[in-house]
């Protein structure tokens, strides 16, 4: 009997293993594209003219994209630390009201989510126009804020809520101040959760094109906007340079880090 | 910015139990501040100015004139409009399924790795999208043209037959949506599932549950919180896209996003384009409505 | 225990992947940031993508020691937009010309003062006294080109007349510019009428015809269609003259670009300062600097655009380019050219019958 039931759940668990590699696979399709194709020695992306790497030094070259990457990365960087630290604060923070104050709290962080972002960007314009607000960095970052702080706080106050209250309550008994308890109870506790949104965020926020047209101003060209801009004059291999280096620098970093771990299960000073 | 929180204030000497509730709330308050403001600030406000705006009247350059009037509403029940609608929630619906499926069975998949390998495996999959959206649509567009590698592989199992005709195309679209939100399901499930004990599974399995009612009886009613939060995260912005339908579907089957982004620019029409945003706002209010009773009512039942 | 040293290398990881990032990044473009903080003066342009080439930029802050920050943009609306705030921080602003007409109506650019400007008189007539902006009182014409379309000859032999793109025979191998005005050119000269028709039934006519091609249609596209055209994905495709297409049209002998028989059109994109702005003086210094003949040349030689600068021609070193009707249409062809301006109340005509036909 056991032995039936052993064999149907390890089948379906294989294929669904196989499916989910699948996935992983198929969001890895775009991006071989874009590997190969930034070796393409044509002016176009979409005709093969043999292997050159010559985009890769048009990229050094090319001050406007550099700063538009550096932009997209402050702001991505920015943003994802104060949506993640926000969104920390206020799972805490709901902890402590009552059901309903809960509920209505939840609700106002969840409510960018349900506004289309160019109405929120068009909103947001006007807004920053009443208030005589110049356009640039604060502008582009409140407005990503804006967008990746739902996302952070449903991360967040997801793994807050699945918390087990007596971790916190027992640190109290144990003589914990309330920073105490939040450095070394809540936050080592939330620490993947904390990772998760901030990684989300800065995705979100690197990627984010409709409320940037709408929130940047003099110099502040993100990444993406600066690519849509290009689209029209047509795209290059440049482009695929650029997100090669993104990919690979990505890619050795997690390796080294992988590798080292690696190392410390095979010496054996981890547990699994 | 918004980070500067106002520390507890000290109070004198009055009862223990009071100061202890005075601290309680101003703590409560200064943990709900940042967020709190923000959202004031940049949300609520800005809104309260879009349903102002959808009620006004333009002024002869789609600027926002003041006074009084219900037509920008009147005017959206158009069958025209109201089509658009319809497309959209059908779009949403469908890939919020796919993405919850595959966001399913991604999460499943990752929580039963060890913990190193979990956090690789999450890097992994945020990787792609540290390139840039647009520079991956471009990846699909060549997988996609005719002769492109796609259609060569196809080509090569005889499923096709020389050039085929598959970009820009409804279909094109939606594989550019499942992609672009993917990532953004396979996260609240699996940040759930993560929290769920394996050995639930485990001892439902030992007690005689197949593969199937592990999930469906076990599993998945746990979860229940980060699917719903998924559901979320794929339907309603979906129904804002505009770039994807664009390059991947050849722009003429409009989403709401579309229709939203035509009404502020090409026709200077601010007001309806208020309109029709205050009408998705409310679709999506109800639809979250909706959602949210449903799984307390599941919750009621199975609990 | 080894849970806790996962997230802890994980989260040490993306803070040195960012850091990093952001290293390489500064690396690269370090002179942006260290000029604007600098002390000397600066212009703000906010210009259409690829109609200002960096030659020209790069040769005026050289000259100059003014540091120019260029910003692009897409549409003439987003850029609407952001003046309406009346705070945008830009000082120079590149609309085409029937949005020249709405920003001076929303009172959003100041008139210009002629006597901080050299070398109007390096106009071509046309453009010297224009009709949206009568005596060149708010905008300084730039660049100017044709909407019209293209063909690949590899699926077409050869084309001339607007009904190209409502030949049922191309099905699927057609597009047409996701743009509500560019798409009325084609459907009300192709069902005869001119298109500064302002006139209900003409504009419904044209709606009809619209209706009836979509189902003809592979789709709309503004952005990469010089592109499908050269890689034979489109047959057909309505197009704006200018950088892309002037570039596929170089590149593939088998891409031709047509004013068609029915007219076509004309549009310019000028040079305007908006209310507002804080560097006037460097903005008027930059107007002066591209009236110059040789420095109007390079639009054409570096931006494959056609300039409204008469004198310029003189000076472009691509004699090409002057031949290639994606960049310099000859007068011939833009005889029977329209001239589009801002619609003014029937603009509600257009947008109801172009709700139709995206809806359809």
């Amino acid at each position: 009997m056991s032995g039936r039931t052993r064999l149907t759940g390890r089948l379906p668990d294989t294929v669904t293993a196989w499916l989910a590699r699948g996935v992983i696979v198929f969001l890895y399709v775009p991006i071989v594209v874009v590997v190969v194709l930034s070796f393409n020695d044509s002016d176009v992306t979409y005709r093969w003219a043999g292997f050159s790497t010559r985009w890769y030094g048009v990229l050094a070259q090319d001050t406007d994209l550099l700063s538009a990457l550096r932009v997209s990365a402050e702001v991505g960087v920015v943003s994802a630390t104060l949506a993640t630290a926000g969104g920390l604060l206020a799972a805490m923070g709901m902890g402590r009201l009552g059901p309903r104050g809960r509920a209505l709290f939840s609700g106002s962080l969840f409510l960018p989510l349900v506004i289309p972002e160019i109405v929120l960007g068009v909103a947001l314009l006007s807004v920053f126009g009443t208030l005589k607000a110049s356009l640039g960095l604060t502008t582009l970052v409140l407005g990503h804020l804006v967008v990746t702080l739902p996302y952070a706080a449903l991360i967040v106050l997801g793994a807050h809520r699945a918390l087990d209250p007596a971790l916190e309550e027992a640190a109290t008994d144990l003589g914990c101040g309330g920073w105490q308890r939040f450095r070394l109870v809540t936050v080592p506790l939330l620490k993947q959760a904390l990772l998760a949104s901030w990684l989300l965020c800065f995705t979100i926020s690197f990627g984010n094109i409709v409320m940037s047209t709408f929130t940047s101003g003099v110099g502040t060209t993100t990444l993406p906007l600066r690519v849509y801009s290009l689209l029209k004059t047509g795209l290059t291999p440049e482009i695929n340079a650029l997100g090669t280096l993104l990919v690979l620098f990505t890619f050795v970093i997690i390796l080294g880090a992988g590798l080292r771990q690696m190392r410390r299960v095979l010496v054996g000073d981890g547990t699994d | 910015m918004t980070v500067t929180a106002a520390p507890p204030a000290p109070v004198p000497v009055p009862p223990a139990a009071r100061t202890g509730r005075a601290r309680h709330r101003a703590v409560t308050f200064a943990l709900l501040a940042p967020a709190g403001l923000t959202v004031l600030a940049l949300v609520l406000v800005p809104l309260v100015l879009v349903v102002r705006n959808s009620f006004a009247l333009p002024d002869a350059y789609g600027g926002i004139e003041g006074g009084f009037t219900f037509a920008n509403y009147t005017e959206l029940f158009d069958p025209v409009y109201l089509k658009v609608f319809g497309y959209s929630l059908g779009m949403a619906a469908l890939n919020t399924a796919v993405c919850l499926l595959l966001g399913y069975l991604v999460s499943y998949y990752l929580a039963g790795r060890s913990p190193q390998r979990q956090g690789l495996l999450l890097l992994l999959i945020i990787v792609p999208f540290w390139t840039d959206f647009l520079v991956r649509t471009f990846a699909w567009i060549n997988l996609l043209s005719p002769g492109g590698p796609v259609n060569g592989l196809t080509d090569a199992l005889g499923i096709t037959h020389g050039p085929a005709q598959w970009i820009p195309s409804q279909g094109a679209s939606f594989v550019g949506l499942v992609y672009a939100f993917l990532p953004t399901a396979i996260f609240p499930i699996y940040a759930t599932l993560r929290g769920v004990d394996p050995s639930l599974g485990e001892a439902a399995r030992d007690l005689g549950c197949g593969w199937w009612r592990v999930h469906t009886r076990v599993l998945l009613p746990l979860v229940r919180p980060g699917l719903l939060a998924a559901a979320l995260l794929t339907f309603i912005p979906t129904l804002g896209v505009f770039v994807i339908p664009v390059l991947l579907g050849g722009g003429k089957n409009q989403l709401v996003g579309n229709l939203i982004v035509t009404l502020y620019t090409e026709f200077r029409n601010q007001p309806m384009g208020a309109a029709a945003s205050v009408v998705l706002l409310v679709l999506m209010i109800a639809s979250v409505a909706v959602l949210g009773t449903a799984a307390r009512r599941l919750r009621r039942r199975t609990s | 225990m080894s849970r806790t040293t996962v997230s802890r290398t994980l989260l040490a990881t993306s803070v040195l992947t960012v850091t990093a990032l952001l290293a390489t990044a500064c690396g690269g473009s370090g002179s942006t940031t260290a000029a604007s903080s600098g002390g000397g003066k600066n212009l703000h342009v906010y210009a259409w993508a690829g109609e200002i080439p960096d030659s020209v930029v790069k040769g005026f802050e050289k000259e100059t020691g003014i540091k120019v920050t260029v910003d692009t943009f897409d549409s003439n609306e987003t850029m609407t937009a952001k003046l309406s705030t009346g705070a945008s921080g830009y000082d120079l602003v590149e609309p085409s010309q029937y949005t020249v007409q709405q920003l001076i109506g929303q009172q959003l650019i100041q008139p210009l003062d002629h006597s901080k400007i050299e070398g109007l008189d390096n106009l071509a007539a046309k453009f010297r006294d224009p009709s949206y902006d009568k005596g060149n009182k708010y905008s300084v014409p730039w660049i100017w080109g044709t909407t019209g379309f293209a063909y690949n000859d590899t699926c077409i032999k050869s084309a001339t007349s607007w009904k190209t793109l409502f030949d049922s025979a191309h099905k699927g191998k057609l597009y047409m510019l996701d743009n509500m005005l560019a798409a009325y050119i084609a459907g009300l000269q192709v069902t005869g009428h001119r298109a500064t028709s302002t006139d209900k039934d003409q504009i419904a006519e044209a709606t009809a015809a619209l209706v009836k091609q979509k189902k003809i249609l592979a789709g709309y596209n503004s952005t990469n269609y010089p592109q499908l055209l050269s890689s034979g994905q489109a047959c057909a495709a309505e197009a704006w003259s200018g950088t892309a297409m002037a570039k596929v049209v170089q590149s593939n002998k088998n891409v031709h670009y047509v004013i068609p028989s029915e007219g076509g059109s004309i549009w310019t994109d000028g040079l305007a300062i908006p209310k507002g702005a804080k560097n006037v003086t460097s903005a008027y210094a930059f107007i002066t600097y591209l009236l110059r003949p040789e420095v109007a040349a390079k639009a054409t030689d570096d931006g494959s655009s056609a300039s409204a600068n008469q004198a310029a021609r003189a000076h472009i070193k691509d004699k090409d380019a002057l031949k290639n009707p994606a960049i310099y249409a000859s007068d011939a062809a833009i005889a029977k050219a329209d001239f589009l301006l801002d619609p003014g109340t029937a603009m509600q005509y257009f947008q109801q019958g172009w709700t139709k036909v995206k809806a359809s």
